[in-house]
């Protein structure tokens, strides 16, 4: 998919002044929040399980290169065979050349941001295979060809109207009609179609676990177990970071991943694949094909910093918890992953070069970092973020700063080691700002801090500092 | 008897010197001997936020310098507290002589309304102010220092004042520092949003404990509802013992 990250203020601008986003983004995170938090007091002890889960997530990334050989190690043994992507290229690559070699006309797809990474339904397009996603968001999404707007709910915020008319003019319903029910079942019928002949499905893969190398898919509408149990060839796409060392393991991740993602004590669908169908089973695939995707997965690991990103899980959370996401909705992001999660991962992946803006559309109110099951410091790593692309570190492609911006920080610094210096800086600061007060106030300043000014007064600066006050009352108090 | 040394903020100094003011009056009243080091100059927050952490780590040197003999250090600030107590072992986590300066630096730095209840062990001010009070949970003192009873404590205690439900209390108000005019359209948003649930509560006056949300808030407010008041917890605390500070003098 297209990458527009860089085009973060224009795209929030348009989001802040679009009515329907702000009417939705009012109501939904809000909500989704709330049923996490109450999801959370189903936990015997909510606190011990949260940092119970961030410790699995702590030991899958440390030992994370182990894990993936183990994974693999047994994945084949249950008769699946693992490919492994360099890039979204070599994932492409592989998967539209296997849909070639098989004969396959069309796919289904399970709702799965790492497809989205890789721009994958475009790859299949352009070999003139017909991609359906089959999660009704997605679904939604990929008829109207907008990008998802929240991970876990990638059409959210789409109004049903919009949802009517798409449907008619695609063809899925034929009367207009604006019940949601109706709708929904619309679209079952006629996603049901293209899994009665399928002859290829691709998922995503919430977990996938070492020691029995199985993939796990959590679902609420029945269509990730359809497309992994009816076609002859199933191809589970996986990111690197996505294995844990054991089926406890993944059963505690489960608990927490619901929970956090929809407030959930459990999805309706929870799917546990170990290899393709057996001569004994009565269903499954004929071939399981995993991929397992790096796309700059391994350069950021090198970094312990910046490996924290990977320990995400995909459940939103913190995209519910985020007051910027609460106003901007999840385009401005401007790939597959938003709010803080992305802003912590797509610059891992990316570099710095476009994410300037990402690193910094964040006030640092350290909620993502409360509400995080997998324990990312959020905050931390932005931090981290902006100092790389300050001094233009070129692992992670940082543009460096300009003048203007290095000459404050550097007189900031100068000055602030003397206390002296410091005081007359102050003092010309307040002398200079006064100049356009008007009564108490100041409106604006020009060539000041425009941005402050455009929503925002300043109260003239008072001529006295406190370390002034403080030498009269020493001096009344002796 | 403690003997407190101030961290006045910047910000405070030059822009809000009342709430460093206010402060040092209740410190009074609670018997504490304030002391201030005139070296102080700025945490680095700002420069350790945007980035430049060779510059920042100059200014906490300094910092450091000046306040690392003292035993009880308390600021009026939120976010400054966090970054001397927490961000200043992440900035010299290569350096091992200033990590371990820093850390042996952390314990002993406080935010006001955290040493007054949890260090001094007082809930109750005795002071008395006749306002409805909505508190506004600051990011930095919410959930990066976790204190959030205390300032509430002590609000409650005061009589005469009613602290009142305020929706969203705990949502950011859209400062974040150079946030605030890099991402003016976003946190705009954000301030309008805490500006209406303030006058939604039905308060007289929306209370919190860092001033950089203070002055978004205030500045926010002078511009779109003249008269409405935000204030810092030192000034309105101090507001409700005035008399008695008096006395005391």
């Amino acid at each position: 998919m297209n990458i527009t990250t860089e085009r973060f203020k224009e795209t929030a601008r348009q989001e802040l002044a679009n009515a329907h986003t702000q009417k939705f983004l009012q109501i939904l995170p809000l909500r989704l929040a709330s049923r996490r938090d109450s999801a959370y007091q189903s936990f015997p002890d909510p606190e011990t399980a949260h940092r119970y889960g961030q410790a699995v997530r702590d030991e899958s990334i440390q030992r994370l290169p182990e894990l993936l050989q183990v994974f693999e190690t047994n994945a084949i043994t249950n008769g699946a065979r693992v490919f492994w992507a360099e890039d979204s290229r070599a994932a492409n690559g592989y998967i539209v050349e296997l849909a070639k070699r098989q004969g396959v006309s069309y796919v289904t797809k399970g709702k799965s941001m790492v497809t989205e990474e890789l721009g994958l339904n475009e790859a299949l397009a352009q070999a003139g295979i017909e991609t359906w996603e089959t999660d009704l968001g997605e679904f939604i999404t990929q008829l109207l060809q907008r990008p998802p707007f929240h991970i876990v709910g990638p059409a959210l915020n789409i109004p049903v109207e919009q949802i009517r008319d798409i449907f008619l003019q695609k063809g899925v319903i034929d009367t207009p009609t604006t019940d949601p029910v109706a709708l929904g079942m619309a679209a079952r019928r006629f996603l049901r179609e293209k899994f009665r002949d399928l002859q290829m499905g691709i998922t995503g893969v919430n977990m996938a676990v070492a020691e029995t190398g199985t993939v796990i898919n959590v679902e609420n509408e029945g269509n990730i177990r359809l497309n992994k149990s009816s076609p002859r060839i199933l191809v589970c796409v996986m990111s690197l970071e996505k294995v844990v060392p054991t089926l406890a393991d993944a059963m505690h991740m489960l608990r927490v991943l619901c929970r956090s993602a929809t407030g959930q004590a459990a999805g309706a669908y929870i799917t546990l694949d170990s290899g393709p169908k057996r001569s004994d089973d009565i269903d499954g695939p004929e071939e399981l094909h995993i991929v397992i995707l790096d796309n700059g997965r391994s350069a950021a690991y090198q970094d312990p910093k910046t490996r924290e990103a990977l320990r995400c899980i995909r459940c939103g959370a913190c995209l519910n918890a985020c007051p910027v996401y609460g106003k901007v909705g999840g385009y401005p992001y401007g790939w597959a992953y938003s709010g803080p999660m992305g802003q912590v991962l797509t610059p891992a992946l990316q570099g710095l070069g476009k994410t300037g803006d990402l690193i910094r559309a964040c006030t640092l109110c350290h909620r993502c970092k409360i509400i995080c099951p997998a324990g990312i410091d959020h905050p931390s790593l932005l931090l981290y973020y902006r100092y790389k692309d300050v001094v233009g570190d070129r692992a992670l492609g940082g543009s460096g700063t300009g003048w203007r911006e290095r000459f404050v920080h550097t007189l900031l610094s100068v000055a602030g080691s003397d206390h002296r210096l410091w005081r007359l800086l102050a003092k010309i600061a307040r002398l200079a700002a006064n100049r356009f007060r008007s009564g108490d106030r100041i409106h604006s300043i020009p060539n000041g801090p425009r941005g402050w000014f455009s929503s925002r007064d300043l109260r003239a600066l008072p001529a006295k500092t406190f370390r002034e006050r403080w030498a009269q009352m020493d001096q009344k108090r002796n | 008897m403690k003997r407190v040394s101030l961290f006045i903020p910047c910000l405070v100094d030059m822009v809000l010197p009342h709430i460093g003011e206010s402060t040092v009056k209740l410190l009074r009243h609670l018997d504490c001997e304030s002391t201030y080091h005139p070296e102080q100059t700025c945490c680095g927050l700002m420069s350790f936020n945007s980035g430049f952490r060779k510059e920042a780590r100059r200014l906490a040197q300094h910092f450091i310098r000046v306040f690392e003999n003292d035993e009880w250090i308390v600021s009026p600030s939120g976010s400054c507290v966090n970054m001397v107590k927490n961000r200043y072992m992440e900035l010299f986590d290569d350096d091992p002589v200033w990590f371990a300066r820093a850390h042996d630096l952390s314990p002993r730095v406080h935010e006001l309304s955290q040493f007054i209840v949890d260090h001094l062990g007082v809930e109750d001010l005795g002071g008395t102010r006749h306002a409805k009070v909505a508190y506004h949970e600051s990011c930095s003192t919410l959930n990066a220092l976790g204190v959030s009873a205390q300032p509430k404590a002590l609000i409650r205690s005061v009589r005469g004042t009613e602290l009142v439900e305020l929706t969203g209390a705990d949502i950011c108000c859209g400062f974040g520092g150079t946030f605030a005019n890099s991402f003016a359209d976003v946190s705009t948003a954000l301030v309008r949003q805490k500006a209406q649930y303030f006058l939604d509560s039905g308060a007289d006056l929306l209370v919190m404990c860092d001033p950089g949300c203070l002055l978004n808030i205030q500045g926010y407010l002078d511009r779109h509802h003249p008269g409405r008041r935000a204030l810092h917890l030192a000034e309105y605390l101090a507001g409700s013992i005035g008399e008695k500070a008096q006395v005391a003098t």
